[in-house]
């Protein structure tokens, strides 16, 4: 048997259920801009018929409708389009950082450009071919140190960029870290939120999509895998857990380090940090080291002219010249250790004799020649005259002096820019070849491993885009729809305030009305 | 199912489109400024081998430039000397023909004699000649003056060569040693010998011998002009490398902007169509976002 006041609850429920519906599109419209949001929708239901089966049933035929209630308001969203983001998120940040660390080892190699390395070298064998057509000249001798003293800035300063660009990464490294650290605690804060709110029932969904915006955040950083529990997210990063319920994991960047040695990091920016300063940054200052220290010391082959006088006590192809047989009496092929070699085989022009010194050395504090110890012998750059060019000297013992207007030291130095030298350091990009060969290769290879990098960082970008206007799709905000909505719903608002009004006026009939008849 | 489409992709597709076509007119116009299609090695890897590489050899070429001229220089100056050495024996022949004729007085061979022994001064100045303060006909002892004035015929020059590099691994030798030119020491046909002998000869009233001497001078003339001629081949080779020098310059140059050059024509037109796509599309973004339902409910 219904109740007489049954029509007012039904349009009661009608105005409540309409109301919620209105205000959800309110918030909905609110957060049409807000990152991260996903709409909301009032799931309505027809609320329970009157009567259940039952003894007690009445006997009225038909079901009469209570109205309409709302079991739940949930946000539209798709779990699989957020694996997929996250997924490849993760590979965007790993190439993008990649990208941009080889952008600025190629502003570091600054090529192809008139300032850069390659220009340098250049001036430095030209300024021995100056000084081979005017070996006795003091000028042009305090040229050939000018531009030893350019090159040797020029190895420095690039070495020292390389060095700046290496300790940034191991900077960001740490800054990353913080973040990470951050946004793990955050989401395992939120975990705890929603599985308080959820456990009375209701769907917490702006917690839900702050801890989903967080996870987005968190998969650009590092590669991850999210499971929801009933604990709410858990989060690894290959075998590391990062956040299990309210825990989270607090790390470090030498944490993280291991983690790349061990594989369990393989993607996203903090191991586009660790490659691009491991395998990039430091394979370019190796690749320098490479050809500062062949320069000094690489393994030359050279013919030195007949009716050359060796330095007394020098030492080639295993025999020791001394006395008479130091004068060449045929044209000799040795190989030589880079300039240093060659230029100890001369006589500069003092007197009494003298033999060149090793033309460039490592900077105090240094045991080997690398681009950043790279350095023009203190002795040579104290005192120009100290630069052999000679390979001839006349008379003996105490009289022997040095024929200056020979140029052979200076012809032969000044040919070593096509001479091929022999890289033997780990790591070399070609084994043998002319420095200018060398440092060809290692911007070719640059350029390539560029290349590779920006097209894979627009691939990614691209597919990233996608995944994200298809979640779009599902879960962003439209006006147009939301507006649709409002009016549907103020309609309904307005139909069921009429309801209840009709129900009224039946009620006021029933109680005024009704048994004053004949009156 | 169709696809859901919301403001705010619009939005976001709109933004990502503006900037891609302003990226490609950012890129094209650098490529306008600098002229240039390979501004960093990951534009063109393969390229900027190359075009490293042209750089380098126009470098080193300017530089071989250089050394040729300094190369002609010298050759140039040790033909002078040798044409003012070729004048001084011919004026020393005309001395001495003038001389072996028996009818001359002493008095007037005297005076030959004496003009004889002003030639040998300056026979000696000329193999003592400097450029740039070097000494050019003592081999690569050129800080040592190779000619005594006293003891010029005896003189021992320095018999090395000294060259120059004036194209990759072609070296040239630019000087000649005295002691060829001038004849070496004890040598019957030493320059300095003759001159010495003519003018006791002159002074000695001996005709004969100055006779048998013109002849000596006559053939040290024809070998002097002999180097001449070696002189002038090497600054035909020389002249020769030059002229290859040159054509590879031409060659790199054109090679060079093939490589790095952009095409100015091409990107013009490009960069005309990338402004025409960046303006519709800004034209199309005004009038997509602005509209919604909002606009059109009362």
């Amino acid at each position: 048997m219904r109740s007489t006041f049954h029509g007012l609850e039904t349009a009661k429920r009608s105005l409540f259920t309409q109301q919620t519906a209105l205000h959800t599109t309110g918030h909905n419209i609110a957060n049409a801009n807000t990152v991260g949001y996903s709409r909301q929708v009032v799931n309505m239901v027809a609320s329970r018929p009157m009567e259940a089966v039952g003894m007690s049933r009445s006997q009225v035929p038909g079901q009469l409708g209570t109205g309409v209630e709302f079991s739940s308001i949930t946000r539209i969203r798709e779990r699989f389009l957020d694996d997929q983001y996250r997924n490849e998120n993760k590979s965007l940040g790993s190439w993008t950082i990649q990208k941009d660390t080889l952008e600025k080892l190629e502003a570091i190699m600054n090529e192809p450009s008139e300032t850069g390395l390659r220009s340098v070298i250049d001036n430095f064998w030209k300024a021995w071919s100056d000084l081979s057509k005017d070996p006795e000249n003091i000028t042009s001798r305090k040229i050939v140190r000018e531009t030893a003293i350019a090159l040797a800035d020029a190895f420095n300063l690039t070495a020292k960029q390389l060095n700046d660009l290496s300790n940034d990464l191991t900077e960001n490294i740490a800054v990353k870290t913080t973040e990470i650290n951050s946004i793990v605690s955050a989401i395992a804060n939120l975990n705890w939120q929603i599985q308080r709110l959820e456990g009375l029932g209701n769907n917490a969904n702006d917690l839900r999509d702050q801890r989903d915006l967080l996870t987005d955040q968190l998969s650009r950083i590092v590669n991850i895998t999210v499971q929801e529990t009933p604990q709410g997210y858990t989060i690894n990063m290959g075998n590391i857990n990062l956040v299990d319920g309210q825990q989270a994991a607090v790390l470090t960047a030498d944490a993280l380090e291991d983690a790349f040695a061990s594989g369990d990091l393989n993607s996203g920016e903090i191991y586009g940090l660790i490659v691009s300063r491991d395998r990039y940054v430091a394979d370019y200052k190796n690749q320098l080291d490479q050809m500062a220290n062949a320069i000094a010391n690489g393994p030359v082959t050279i013919t030195i002219p007949a009716g050359t006088v060796l330095p007394e006590g020098t030492v080639l192809n295993g025999i020791t010249y001394t006395g008479a047989n130091r004068t060449l009496t045929s044209d000799l092929t040795v190989t030589v250790n880079g300039l240093n070699g060659l230029h100890r085989l001369g006589y500069t022009l003092e007197s009494p004799l003298s033999a060149g010194v090793d033309f460039f050395t490592a900077k105090p504090g240094y045991s080997t020649i690398t681009a950043e110890s790279f350095q023009l012998n203190p002795v040579i750059a104290n005192d120009p005259t100290k630069i052999a060019t000679s390979m001839r000297t006349e008379g003996t013992g105490a009289d022997e002096r040095v024929i200056k207007g020979n140029n052979q030291l200076a012809l032969l130095i000044s040919q070593l820019r096509e001479t091929p030298f022999t890289f033997t350091g780990p790591g070399s990009v070609i084994s043998s070849g002319t420095i200018d060969d060398y440092f060809r290769s290692v911007v070719g290879q640059l350029g390539v491993q560029a290349q590779e990098a920006n097209r894979q960082a627009d691939n990614q970008q691209i597919i990233l885009n996608q995944v994200e206007m298809r979640r779009q799709s599902v879960s962003s905000v439209s006006l147009d729809e939301e507006m649709a909505n409002l009016i549907r719903f103020q309609h309904a608002y307005n139909a069921a305030a009429r309801n209840m009004t009709a129900i009224d006026e039946m009620l006021d009939r029933i109680i005024n009305g009704m048994g004053i008849v004949g009156r | 199912m169709t696809l859901r489409i919301t403001q705010g992709m619009m939005n976001i597709q709109l933004i990502r489109n503006l900037n891609n076509n302003l990226a490609r007119i950012d890129n094209r116009q650098n490529q306008l400024a600098t002229g240039r299609k390979i501004n960093r090695p990951s534009d063109d890897p393969v390229g900027i081998t190359y075009s490293l590489r042209y750089r380098s050899e126009l470098t080193i070429n300017a530089q071989y430039q250089r050394n040729l001229d300094m190369a002609l220089t010298w050759l140039d100056f040790t033909d002078s000397m040798l044409n003012e050495a070729g004048n001084i024996l011919h004026r020393a022949y005309e001395l001495a023909i003038r001389g072996s004729n028996g009818t001359n007085p002493p008095e007037a061979l005297y005076a030959i004699k004496q003009e004889i022994d002003e030639l040998y001064a300056q026979m000696v100045e000329v193999a003592n000649s400097q450029l740039n303060g070097k000494y050019v006909f003592n081999g690569q002892k050129t800080d040592v003056k190779p000619y005594d004035a006293a003891n010029a015929a005896q003189a021992v020059t320095d018999s090395y060569q000294i060259q120059f590099e004036v194209i990759q691994g072609v070296l040239v030798p630019i000087n000649l040693t005295g002691n060829d030119v001038f004849g070496a020491p004890n040598d019957p046909m030493n320059t300095f010998q003759i001159l010495k002998d003519l003018s006791n000869a002159l002074g000695n009233n001996n005709h004969t011998a100055v006779k048998n001497l013109s002849e000596k001078i006559q053939q040290r003339m024809d070998a002097i002009l002999a180097f001449r001629s070696e002189i002038g081949a090497r600054v035909n080779r020389v002249e020769l490398i030059e002229s290859r020098l040159k054509d590879m310059n031409v060659h790199l140059n054109s090679l060079q902007a093939k490589t790095e050059d952009a095409d100015m024509a091409e990107l013009i037109t490009k960069l005309k169509m990338d402004e025409n796509v960046y303006n519709a599309s800004l034209a199309v973004g005004a009038r997509v976002i602005t509209p919604s339902l909002v606009d059109f409910l009362k």
